[in-house]
């Protein structure tokens, strides 16, 4: 009982001027600072005025702080000094935790690897990429929906119905019509889950959970992709292992890019999830604002000052990939050789990071 | 709840041990001094070329004249000083067997520690296999240049098997025997001496359910030192299959280990231990005796593992594969001492347990002086990184200087 008195004491004492009393701040010390905490009260209303009442005063001193640090960066400018550093925030991909196996562009041996493995004859351009897209053996609604957004998306993509083949039949047809690489879209409860890619003839298979899945016709004000080449964008594929992903998926694409279309497709890596995005670019020049003003001035200027400016617009699917395993060969899952599987036990920080 | 770990490498008792990658290269970890340190890549040889792509190495461990043969993705065959990696001889099989068969690459080879065919230290007895199931047995002369070897050599070849893909072979400690198997090939065993099959195993009964697994062999090791007659087979179907010859046929132990296939099996020197592993880079130890898993090794291990070899002398296996890190374990506690990245897919690595004895004999002045020319090099390397090729070159000289250095002493050793 006299515990509460003593909290509501506490509230109540926040309303009250602070009182130099001794007894009191001896009797705080002894209870420590956890008494302080709006939660510990129990009348909602007290609770609540307090709460708000904290927040406000740490909204004050955020405000000031924010003030204080804008005025010496001003102060700095004009006195021409070095403005104070900015702030980095923290995140978890800039506390990453190291990993020897990251790329460094002076590594020799790398670019060795890279000269014989299996995308090379792709990314030299001595073969151009054909590609299988098949489904798994039960496929509906969505599934079709999405491989005819990856048709428009990846050029000399041919979708072959998947019937009862084995997918080992299927990979020895496509090697022997030449292709470059399979992808099977794996459905489940006429949603699609999961993405297998195959490089072909002997490439790696890389097996891809596929979540937060939108369609083209799904997302707002999108575009009509062109049937020109694409550009390709990877970033953030950092580790050996990033490097192969990376490779394997730039195979899937021609690589000399139509820029007239102002196609690009996005693969972003970031905390081992690939984002995919595909995008229409414009660049367009306007007139600026601020020299607008200007113009009306002096209006004998023939042409007013304009800057060009990017513009984006989303077409085709949007979704996201995490890589489950990496295969060494073709697909077989009984007796395959991996590269990388993801197992439990490799997750021991949220900071580690595999591509 | 966070679960974080902290793996604490403690370090690994001084070895060294050499691996053989996808490009070609071999390369040199050492894990030095008695501070437990951990163990680094102190020499790599060769240049990054895929068609050199190392399929198979052994080891001659021994103090006096140590020699490693290396089969190489293109048909040859090279022996190296394991000392300095200076070529002693290169000999060609593939030219001489089927010129032209791209799949007939070589899947084992042996390097013959004994005497055979009146071999001495200029000369060395190979025995390799392809996988048609070409067992080839050279002799080979080795000289100090280059340019005169792989001149005279003498061969013997015989036919392992008619059909399918031979995927394992190994030869016993005494080297009178050799086991060969594959995919659709059952383990057989040949008598070197006669060139002639003693023993060949058969596939196990249908299970229950009438279903017949077909034979694919992917490892073998035999058992015991002094023995022969007891090995074991790993295969396709992630089983692991204990045969005795004496016995019967069929295997005497057999048991299932996870769910890919087995590829790699090692054997302990005490007999009875073995160390698996398989394709989704899972290691663990079992007792043949009973077929009981002894325990698993357990670390970030996330690629296919390749090649398992056991220290001869200290409780520490090494491991490398598709992940591209060699790692050594501890056998007691299977705790991971510490894993050294390699940068590519590493085919094979071996032991070269002799080397801290062939140090000592190198006298202590000498040693101080190579050691003076190390650290130069190593200041070396920091500096112009980028000339790697260059500066390698440079380290051979060095590692022939010591070579020499080390032959006069061991002239002086034995005067």
């Amino acid at each position: 009982m006299g515990r509460k008195r003593n909290l509501s004491e506490d509230g109540g004492r926040e309303d009250e001027e602070e009182k130099p009393m001794k007894e009191r701040r001896v009797k705080e010390k002894q209870e420590g600072r956890e008494s302080m905490r709006p939660s510990m009260i129990k009348n909602k209303e007290k609770r609540a005025a307090v709460h708000a009442k904290l927040k406000q005063q740490k909204k004050v001193e955020k405000r000031k702080k924010v003030k204080a640090r804008e005025a010496a960066e001003k102060k700095a400018l004009e006195l021409g000094e070095e403005p104070p550093p900015k702030m980095v925030p923290r995140t978890i991909e800039n506390t990453r935790e190291s990993d020897e196996t990251v790329c460094l562009p002076d590594d020799e041996e790398l670019f060795a690897g890279n000269d014989v493995d299996e995308f090379s004859a792709v990314l030299k351009n001595e073969r151009s990429p054909k590609i299988l897209i098949t489904t798994s053996r039960y496929n509906s609604t969505r599934g079709p929906a999405f491989i005819s957004d990856l048709i428009s998306v990846i050029p000399n993509a041919h979708y072959y119905k998947r019937g009862t083949y084995d997918l080992k039949k299927i990979v020895q047809y496509a090697n022997e019509k030449e292709f470059t690489s399979v992808i099977v879209v794996h459905t489940n409860r006429r949603e699609p889950d999961a993405l297998l890619v195959i490089g072909l003839p002997d490439g790696p298979t890389a097996h891809f959970k596929l979540s937060k899945l939108m369609l083209r016709k799904d997302i707002k004000n999108h575009g009509k992709p062109t049937s020109h080449k694409p550009e390709l964008v990877l970033t953030n594929f950092t580790t050996r292992l990033g490097h192969r992903v990376g490779r394997m998926i730039q195979s899937l694409f021609p690589q000399d890019p139509e820029f007239r279309g102002r196609r690009v497709v996005t693969f972003h890596n970031q905390r081992d999830f690939i984002f995919f995005r595909h995008h229409r670019y414009i660049f367009e020049t306007k007139e600026s604002k601020q020299k607008e003003s200007k113009g009306k001035k002096s209006k004998d200027e023939k042409n007013p000052p304009e800057r060009t400016i990017a513009r984006l617009q989303e077409c085709g699917p949007r979704f996201t990939l995490k890589l489950i395993s990496l295969q060494h060969g073709t697909f077989d899952t009984k007796g395959g050789e991996y590269e990388w599987v993801h197992k439990p036990e490799m997750d021991t920080s949220r900071r580690r990071f595999f591509l | 709840m966070p679960r974080t770990t902290t793996v604490e490498s403690s370090g690994c008792p001084p070895l060294r041990a050499l691996t053989f990658d996808i490009l070609g290269l071999i390369k040199v970890v050492e894990a030095k001094g008695e501070q437990k340190e951990a163990p680094k890549v102190v020499e790599k040889w060769g240049e990054p070329d895929a068609s050199r792509c190392v399929l198979a190495a052994s080891l001659v461990d021994r103090e006096f004249d140590p020699l490693l043969g290396v089969a190489r993705k293109s048909g040859k065959i090279e022996v190296l000083s394991p000392v300095n990696g200076d070529v002693r001889a290169s000999i060609s099989i593939e030219s001489q067997n089927h010129p032209g068969s791209a799949d007939n690459s070589i899947v084992g080879l042996h390097l013959f520690k004994g005497e055979r065919l009146g071999s001495s230290s200029r000369s060395c007895n190979l025995l390799t296999c392809t996988s048609k199931g070409q067992a080839n047995m050279t002799y080979v002369k080795m000289s100090k240049s280059l340019e005169d070897s792989g001149g005279e050599s003498t061969q013997t070849t015989w036919n392992v098997c008619g059909s399918g893909s031979i995927l394992c072979s190994k030869v016993d400690a005494d080297e009178s025997y050799a086991l060969f198997g594959g995919k659709g090939v059952e383990v057989n065993i040949w008598d070197l001496n006669q060139c002639a099959k003693v023993w060949s195993a058969k596939s196990p009964a249908k299970n229950s359910l009438g279903i017949f697994t077909p034979t694919w062999f992917t490892s073998a090791t035999f058992l015991c030192k002094d023995d022969h007659r007891k090995f074991v087979a790993g295969t396709n179907s992630h089983q692991v299959r204990l045969y005795d010859i004496s016995a019967q046929r069929r295997p005497v132990v057999s048991f299932d280990f996870r769910e890919t296939p087995i590829k790699a099996v090692a054997e302990d020197v005490d007999g009875h231990t073995i160390y698996i592993g398989n394709g989704s880079g899972d290691l663990a130890s079992f007792d043949i005796r009973t077929g009981q898993l002894l325990g698993s090794f357990l670390g970030k291990c996330s690629g296919s593992i390749r090649s398992i070899v056991k220290h001869p002398e200290l409780p520490v296996i090494a491991s490398c594969g598709l992940d591209s890190y060699l790692r050594i374990w501890d056998v007691k506690s299977r705790q991971l001492l510490s894993a050294v990245f390699l940068k590519q897919h590493l085919n094979s690595v071996v032991f070269d347990s002799k080397f801290s004895t062939r140090e000592a004999q190198v006298p202590p002045q000498q040693q101080d002086t190579y050691e003076a020319l190390q650290t130069e090099e190593e200041e070396e390397k920091t500096v112009k990184r980028k000339k790697a090729s260059k500066e390698h070159s440079g380290s051979k000289k060095l590692k022939t200087k010591k070579k020499s250095k080390r032959s006069k002493g061991d002239g002086n050793d034995i005067a």
